[in-house]
């Protein structure tokens, strides 16, 4: 669940919508052949099966290359600065920002036309067949890899103990697509149990509670009326002092597939100032073909007048594409699941400057959640919440109001636990939460591992990494500054006071990945 | 390589329609019902049968599956209480059966429902049916402004044209289509029909095949598509044709209106003898729906008795139950003309009145008004009416069917 099942419109938790292969997993990048080269990998839903592709359907990577530059004010924590940011991101992917495209069109259900758009090298393009990694030789006599098809599913994580942290209901009760007040439900978020939240604690009788089966269900609760809240004044604890984790680290992808679009490129394909331009920028797109462009006889001009915010995007789009209708953006793990509540109209992609403000106010929401659970762990949290004993359900509508609060946890640097993602030990700043997060870009530094935030790994445990944002990254624990991976560090579970002993989310994928192109590992046998 | 792959034109497949999507409801169903042998207490489950149930029962379009459907939501409500998306589909059933009053019923049993998105578009939908034209393009609106979805896009549409300009209409339900994915395509064939009826109900043929053609390329294989292109024949004087396809449609969806449409087929080209027994089936099965209480064949018996087998007191009885249940200009044009045909004058003006107050746009209402008119001695309303029909469809006197 980086980015899985959202947006709504493709959220098959709902008992009305089915699996779509428009529903974007997530975007991995990262850079090769000591930096020369720059791998990205789109993952989205295996539909109709793994290997096998949907007609409708169109995929765009957009990419853009630029110098790691530190934006004016970077340093100057104020909401003013941060707005500022956001004004800048808008006005350079408005204005002077090109984006190169890598766009893929499913021909047949077992073969794509990879089409290469805006490169300096000029447009072109070649059908590839699915399922097979294969060269593609450039105009300008370089060589790309390419495979699309089917692949295990990359992303490894308790996706279940995630919905559990953040209350949300359609992963644990029958909530129909009505019933918009009742995905997460009004309740303090958190990331250790609290004492009588009969609405989400483990349920010692109901195990699988909330945890998708091999058959495909979820075995689910009826919601109780509400109103839904929480009275208690404290996280809740066994006879013998152990808080109880809303995660129990079980990999619910293990087993499960994913189509993919894989592609390694040289990254003077991308930019010919490869010396300068240090930073490589990409978000993935997944349309789905108009019905009236299904039927090939249809000659009427659509009409915009009452979608604003088609009428933006349409400006930009060419003949191809304006036969096809947006449906979900995938750069950034959790930009969409955790930031933008997955809602359909917020499905931007690198656009997304405009969630800015809701982007500060939604971390606030949540920092009052995994804050004081962090505290009560005995850790220090980046986020201010007056030290309070327990988690608290506060949500805003000024970012003025939220900024205060949130203000260390956006701008602090997050650390790293070693030097390794720097191997040529260049002078490359930590990168914060809000430049993370905005633009919603996968954002490859070519001169580190490109491990997240400089880029995402396949093997990197993002989820584990996001909630260390909430970590004080000035703190130090035996010694050692806090750092992404304290959290998926089993022995800090071990000494802590704390059932079930383990990191939130598993350490590694349920099989391995591979030491070449494609990197992603086969698909398992399709269960359903 | 190095040119643009996509200029290579493919011969476009016969795309995949009706009975690939009867196909796949059907599997869908026994699916879930397999589901539920291991898990028979799972809400879920239960709630996705029904709306598969449903789902399958409006591609039949038989009412055996719709009562089908009954069950399994009466049965879901009576297990796991009055849950909004149950109460939801419920509701729409009700609507499409005009059990006006039980669909208010079905949304006050969940509390919150009526407030709903969903709940307010059936709102919408009820203002429209009992007559309250403004607050239902209102409320439309507003829904629209919230979320411009093509369901609701078509709606207005539908009130455009009948009490709006027929062009906005249309460029509604065009907005309406470029909202659908190629994942909507009977969705996308249902608006292309719309847009035909448009077109015949102006008299503008030509539109109309363009239209529903595209609707047969785009969902290849419904009857329901089958069923339009049967009565455009019939309008353009292609009788053999459009017999020979009514026949073809009723065998596949034997639905009583259908058999209707041919025996008045029959009637319209002097075959009077042959038009019997499909005047009797369709009669048998009306009777039959109302004996077990249904109310959605009213407006078809007062059709079928002021017309197609005339007998005038019964399509005033029927008339009027169908008024006392929605009275909107539809039902009130068809009261006026079943007391028309009663020779019951006055009354026939009080309700032809009431129908144009409206603010109706419509051929065949404008032809009823101006019959009424003309036989109490208004002439010149009557020709006035007479005209304004001939205006809006010039072709109105051809073969067309009770919708």
């Amino acid at each position: 669940m980086a980015d899985h099942n959202d947006p709504n419109a493709v959220n098959h938790i709902f008992s009305d919508i089915d699996y779509s292969p428009a529903d974007l997993y997530d975007l991995f990048g990262w850079p090769t052949a000591e930096g020369k080269n720059v791998v990205f990998a789109l993952t989205f839903a295996s539909a109709p099966s793994a290997g096998v592709l949907d007609v409708d359907l169109l995929y765009r990577l957009l990419l853009t290359s630029h110098p790691r530059v530190a934006w004016p004010d970077a340093k100057e924590i104020s909401v003013e600065s941060v707005l500022g940011y956001f004004e800048a991101v808008k006005e350079k992917y408005l204005g002077e920002l090109k984006t190169a495209e890598i766009r893929v069109t499913v021909q047949t259900a077992s073969s794509v036309l990879i089409k290469f758009l805006g490169f300096s090298c000029g447009n072109f393009s070649t059908e590839v067949d699915v399922n097979k990694a294969v060269s593609i030789s450039t105009p300008d006599g370089q060589t790309i890899q390419a495979f699309v098809g089917g692949r295990d599913d990359a992303f490894f994580n308790d996706l279940t103990g995630f919905f559990r942290s953040i209350n949300y209901a359609p992963q644990f009760y029958h909530v129909p697509h009505t019933m918009t007040e009742a995905r997460e439900l009004p309740i303090p978020k958190t990331l250790l149990e609290l004492d009588g939240n009969d609405l989400f604690n483990y349920r010692p009788d109901m195990p699988e509670w909330g945890f998708t089966q091999p058959d495909g269900t979820t075995p689910k609760l009826d919601l109780p009326p509400g109103p839904w809240t929480w009275s208690g004044d404290r996280f809740k604890k066994d006879a013998d002092g152990n808080f109880r984790f809303v995660y129990d680290g079980r990999d619910c992808r293990a087993g499960q597939n994913c189509n993919a679009i894989v592609l390694e490129l040289p990254h003077s394909f991308i930019t010919p100032a490869t010396g300068e331009n240090r930073l490589v920028n990409a978000w993935g797109e997944s349309w789905v073909r108009k019905a009236a462009h299904k039927v090939e006889s249809i000659p009427d001009d659509p009409s915009w007048v009452s979608h604003p915010w088609s009428v933006f995007r349409e400006k930009g789009l060419d003949d191809e594409l304006r036969k096809y209708k947006l449906v979900d953006t995938d750069g950034q793990p959790f930009a969409d699941a955790a930031l933008s509540e997955r809602e359909d109209d917020r499905q931007l992609g690198a656009n997304n400057f405009w969630l800015g403000p809701h982007f500060i106010t939604r971390l606030a929401h949540l920092g009052w959640g995994f804050g004081p659970s962090i505290s009560a762990l005995g850790l220090k949290t980046s986020f201010d919440h007056n030290n309070s004993p327990v988690s608290v359900y506060k949500t805003y509508d000024s970012v003025f109001t939220a900024f205060p609060r949130v203000a260390r946890t956006l701008f602090q640097g997050l650390n790293m636990p070693d030097d390794s993602w720097n191997p040529k030990g260049l002078n490359i700043p930590l990168r914060r939460p809000f430049e993370i997060f905005i633009p919603n870009v996968c954002a490859v530094d070519m001169d580190t591992t490109g491990t997240w935030p400089f880029g995402r790994r396949l093997e990197d445990q993002v989820a584990t990494r996001f909630l260390a944002m909430f970590l004080d990254m000035t703190a130090e624990l035996n010694g050692k500054k806090y750092h992404i991976d304290l959290l998926g560090d089993q022995a800090l579970w071990d000494s802590a006071p704390i059932i079930p002993k383990t990191p939130p989310n598993p350490l590694k994928n349920d099989k391995e990945f591979l030491d070449q192109f494609p990197y992603l590992a086969e698909p398992w046998p399709e269960k359903w | 390589m190095n040119v643009m792959a996509s200029q290579i034109a493919l011969p476009p497949p016969r795309l995949a329609g009706y009975s690939e999507e009867l196909a796949r409801a059907e599997a869908d169903i026994a699916k879930l019902e397999s589901q539920l042998q291991r898990h028979p207490r799972d809400l879920e489950l239960q709630v996705r049968l029904a709306y598969r149930l449903f789902h399958c029962a409006s591609l039949a379009g038989t009412m055996d599956q719709f009562h089908a459907v009954e069950a399994a939501i009466l049965e879901a409500i009576a297990d796991f209480g009055p849950k909004e998306d149950l109460c939801l589909l419920k509701a729409n059933l009700d609507f499409r059966f005009h059990r006006l009053a039980e669909v208010r019923r079905d949304l006050e049993m969940s509390p919150l429902l009526a407030g709903r998105f969903e709940g307010r578009v059936l709102l919408a939908d009820l203002d429209f049916q009992e007559g309250r034209y403004e607050a239902a393009r209102l409320g439309l609106e507003a829904l629209i402004k919230e979320d411009p979805t093509w369901d609701n896009l078509a709606r207005l549409a539908h009130w455009m044209s009948k009490l709006g300009d027929a062009a906005d209409a249309d460029k509604l339900y065009q907005e309406a289509e470029d909202d659908l994915t190629a994942k909507q395509m009977r969705s996308y064939a249902w608006l292309e029909l719309q847009r035909g009826v448009l077109a015949l109900h102006h008299g503008n043929y030509e539109d109309a095949w363009l239209h529903y053609r595209r609707a047969d390329e785009a969902y290849p294989g419904h009857w329901h598509t089958d069923e339009h292109i049967a009565e455009l024949l019939a309008a353009e004087g292609r009788f053999d044709e459009a017999e020979s396809l009514f026949k073809r449609v009723i065998a596949r969806a034997p639905k009583p209106e259908l058999q209707q449409a041919l025996g008045e087929l029959y009637i319209f080209t002097g075959r009077i003898g042959e038009a019997q027994p499909w005047l009797d089936r369709a009669l048998a099965a009306y009777v039959d729906s109302v004996r077990h209480g249904g109310v959605h064949y009213f407006h078809h018996l007062a059709d079928f008795y002021a017309d197609a087998r005339v007998q005038p007191t019964e399509a005033v009885k029927w008339a009027r139950k169908d008024v006392d249940l929605r009275s909107n200009f539809s039902t009130q044009a068809a009261m006026a003309w079943a007391l028309y045909r009663n020779g019951e004058l006055t009354g026939a003006m009080e309700f032809i009145r009431l129908a144009l107050s409206s603010g109706v746009r419509d051929a065949g209402i404008f032809s009823t008004a101006a019959a009424v008119f003309e036989a109490t001695g208004k002439s010149a309303e009557g020709r006035s009416y007479a005209e304004a029909a001939l205006q809006i469809n010039p072709r109105h006197g051809n073969f067309h069917m009770h919708h």
